[in-house]
């Protein structure tokens, strides 16, 4: 036999899988067909903006702080969706970029008294990048491509062996982690945690967003999304499939950093967790529930599931997880696109890539 | 001397341990095609139901008994009401069994709490050979190993059931197109991986305790064994579960515990790929 079986049955499963989703597509678009015609993203993403907007002036000083932190890990969400939602990648390692950022900044502001934003974050970014790009290099790129079952558990073992070593060296705090890292500073002002912090990373979060929406609706995201339907037919028409999920893997890995980075300096502390499967999954979580290959899916996703989080782990501590899970379950069973797919077409997600294409497309 | 027998010994055992865990996983890997995240909670609920009968007075041996066969049918009523739903897609079908194993996970954790529980060893004391002790019951766990191994080949290689396994694995349609009811067929396959699962839960709780993590810790380690082993044939998982389990219980003897731990998954992944059929190429079982 030339190839394992599992390959084959990979590429079967990989076709029957097309069919469900066709199908599905189908069904969902049958019950859509009055919207077909409006653009339901941009006003959601109108409101998830003005809305977070005005959060801080509406919101106790404790939950403001919340909200920072929600934004955040909306902007680590925003780099999963950027690999499993455009490109297929199932990156079950993505806190391996955040968490070794996070170590990263808060060496520098330790060990070198670096705050200063204009050298952490960048410094935090290029950590993602570099170990994104060598992950995603050696995971991705090569004679064969990868199987998709390969590539998240390399990264699941990358995260995994990632959390034993922070746990393990003495150097990053073991255990403990690095505690009280000197707040973020520009010039003599010094980020702490409030308003001006949650504006800070507001800002930053729409300007990432901005970028990721920029890259996936040009040619670049339109090649993606195909590489996430079918990888074949893409590799077959010319594509360097390979190549373009290890760049898109690299990005989401700098975006990660970012993210990691600005949680580090946001609760003055990193910890083992931060690179390991806890936070790996949870934010498959967050990408899940809100809807995957849209952006905006992502950041709705993360308020919600941190959001029912804060609310239900006073009350319900206990339970909780085992609802998360359960609604988790109901999710992918019945809405495997995740909440936003009850006011989304199918085709907005897949992409209508400017206002031209959609007149030529929809001309009788 | 004495001292290299009974490190032997211990990375024998260790590694008879994984293999038990990894059996069922890489029997549905390899039969189903999907990773089932929910199998170190089938472990966990193996330990679990052990440690149950222990507290209510019952012998060690009965819950021991009693957890493979409440697991395998847990299994087969999941496999029906949702597993089902996900061989069209692989990474679903990782998502869907990993939200099954968080809420079996939280479920237990509810019920023993941030505890670690311990059972006594059914067989106590140590076998002495001279001047050597060796644990009875790991010992017992080794011969178990052996004898659940041998039962498992010749239940997929002799026997009718095994016949009509490995038929829906090679050609689902053409086995159904000869009579074999499919559907029952994969029911049984998750089911009888599942019972594996619940038989390794139970004979590892005296020696790991009783904990809601438990089976996450040996997740990881199961999916890197049977990748390593090669997915597609009944010897590939168990055979990587031994180099993983052996190599994971071997290293710290020679190096500090957490560069070893990480040495091995570096190594797995490395291995893996450049052979991404495995250690032993699937050619069905």
């Amino acid at each position: 036999m030339p190839k394992s079986m599992s390959v084959v049955r990979e590429a079967i499963a990989g076709d029957e899988a097309d069919d469900a989703m066709v199908e599905r597509v189908a069904a969902g678009q049958a019950k859509k067909q009055v919207k077909a015609g409006r653009k339901v993203l941009p006003i959601v993403e109108g409101v998830v903006l003005v809305a977070a907007l005005l959060a801080p002036l509406v919101l106790q000083d404790y939950l403001t702080v919340f909200a920072t932190r929600v934004i955040i890990l909306a902007l680590f969400a925003l780099s999963f969706d950027l690999v499993w939602g455009y490109a297929g990648i199932m990156s079950f390692g993505q806190a391996l970029f955040f968490g070794s950022a996070g170590y990263g900044v808060a060496l520098l502001a330790r060990d070198l008294n670096i705050t200063n934003i204009l050298l952490v974050l960048p410094a935090g970014t290029l950590i993602g990048l570099t170990f994104a790009l060598l992950l995603g290099g050696f995971l991705l790129l090569g004679r064969h491509p990868s199987s998709v079952i390969f590539v998240s558990l390399g990264t699941l073992t990358g995260s995994y062996a990632a959390d034993r070593l922070a746990r393990g060296w003495y150097y990053l705090g073991g255990q403990n982690g690095i505690p009280s890292i000197a707040p973020m500073s520009i010039g003599g002002y010094e980020f702490t945690e409030g308003p001006a912090f949650y504006y800070l990373v507001l800002g930053i979060l729409v300007v990432v967003y901005l970028l990721c929406r920029f890259l996936v609706r040009s040619q670049f995201g339109l090649a993606l999304a195909g590489l996430r339907e079918n990888e074949q037919r893409i590799a077959f028409f010319g594509y360097k499939a390979q190549h373009l999920k290890a760049i898109i893997f690299a990005i989401g890995g700098a975006i990660a950093g970012l993210a990691g980075s600005l949680y580090a300096f946001h609760e003055g502390f990193v910890w083992p967790n931060m690179v390991g499967v806890v936070v790996s999954t949870q934010v498959v979580l967050y990408v899940l529930f809100g809807g995957s290959g849209t952006l905006i899916g992502a950041v709705i996703g993360t308020v919600i599931v941190e959001g029912v989080s804060f609310w239900l782990s006073d009350n319900y501590r206990d339970i909780w997880p085992i609802i998360l899970g359960l609604l988790l379950l109901l999710v992918i069973l019945f809405r495997p696109l995740g909440l936003i797919s009850f006011v989304l077409g199918e085709r907005e997600r897949v992409g209508s890539f400017g206002a031209k294409a959609r007149e030529k497309r929809d001309a009788p | 001397m004495a001292n290299a027998f009974v490190a032997a010994f211990e990375i024998l055992s260790f590694g008879a341990i994984i293999v038990l865990i990894v059996l069922g996983l890489g029997i549905i890997a390899s039969m189903m095609g999907i990773f089932n995240f929910a199998q170190g909670e089938f472990v966990l609920l193996g330990a679990y139901i052990t440690y149950l009968a222990y507290a209510k007075g019952l012998p060690i041996w009965a819950g021991m008994l009693a957890a493979p066969v409440v697991v395998g049918a847990l299994g087969f009523v999941l496999e029906a009401l949702i597993i089902r739903r996900f061989y069209a897609a692989p990474i679903v079908a990782m998502l869907g069994t990993y939200a099954l194993g968080l809420i079996i996970r939280e479920a237990v954790r509810g019920l023993i709490g941030g505890f670690y529980l311990t059972v006594p060893e059914p067989i106590g004391g140590s076998i002495d050979i001279g001047t050597i002790h060796i644990s009875a019951w790991r010992f017992t766990i080794i011969v178990i190993t052996l004898l659940v191994m041998a039962g498992c080949y010749l239940l997929l290689s002799r026997t009718s059931f095994g016949l009509r396994m490995r038929a829906t694995l090679e050609n689902p349609s053409l086995a159904r197109a000869s009579g074999i009811s499919t559907p029952l067929m994969y029911g049984a396959t998750f089911a009888f991986g599942s019972a594996l699962a619940g038989l390794a839960g139970a004979l590892i709780v005296p020696v790991f305790s009783l904990y809601a993590d438990l089976g996450l810790r040996f997740l990881i380690q199961g999916f890197v064994a049977v990748m390593v082993g090669g997915v597609g044939s009944f010897i590939g998982p168990v055979a990587g579960a031994g180099v993983i389990g052996t190599l994971s219980a071997a290293l710290p003897w020679v190096m500090a515990p957490v560069v070893a731990d990480v040495l091995v998954f570096v190594l797995a992944i490395v291995f893996i790929k450049f052979r991404p059929q495995g250690l032993i190429a699937g050619k069905g079982v």
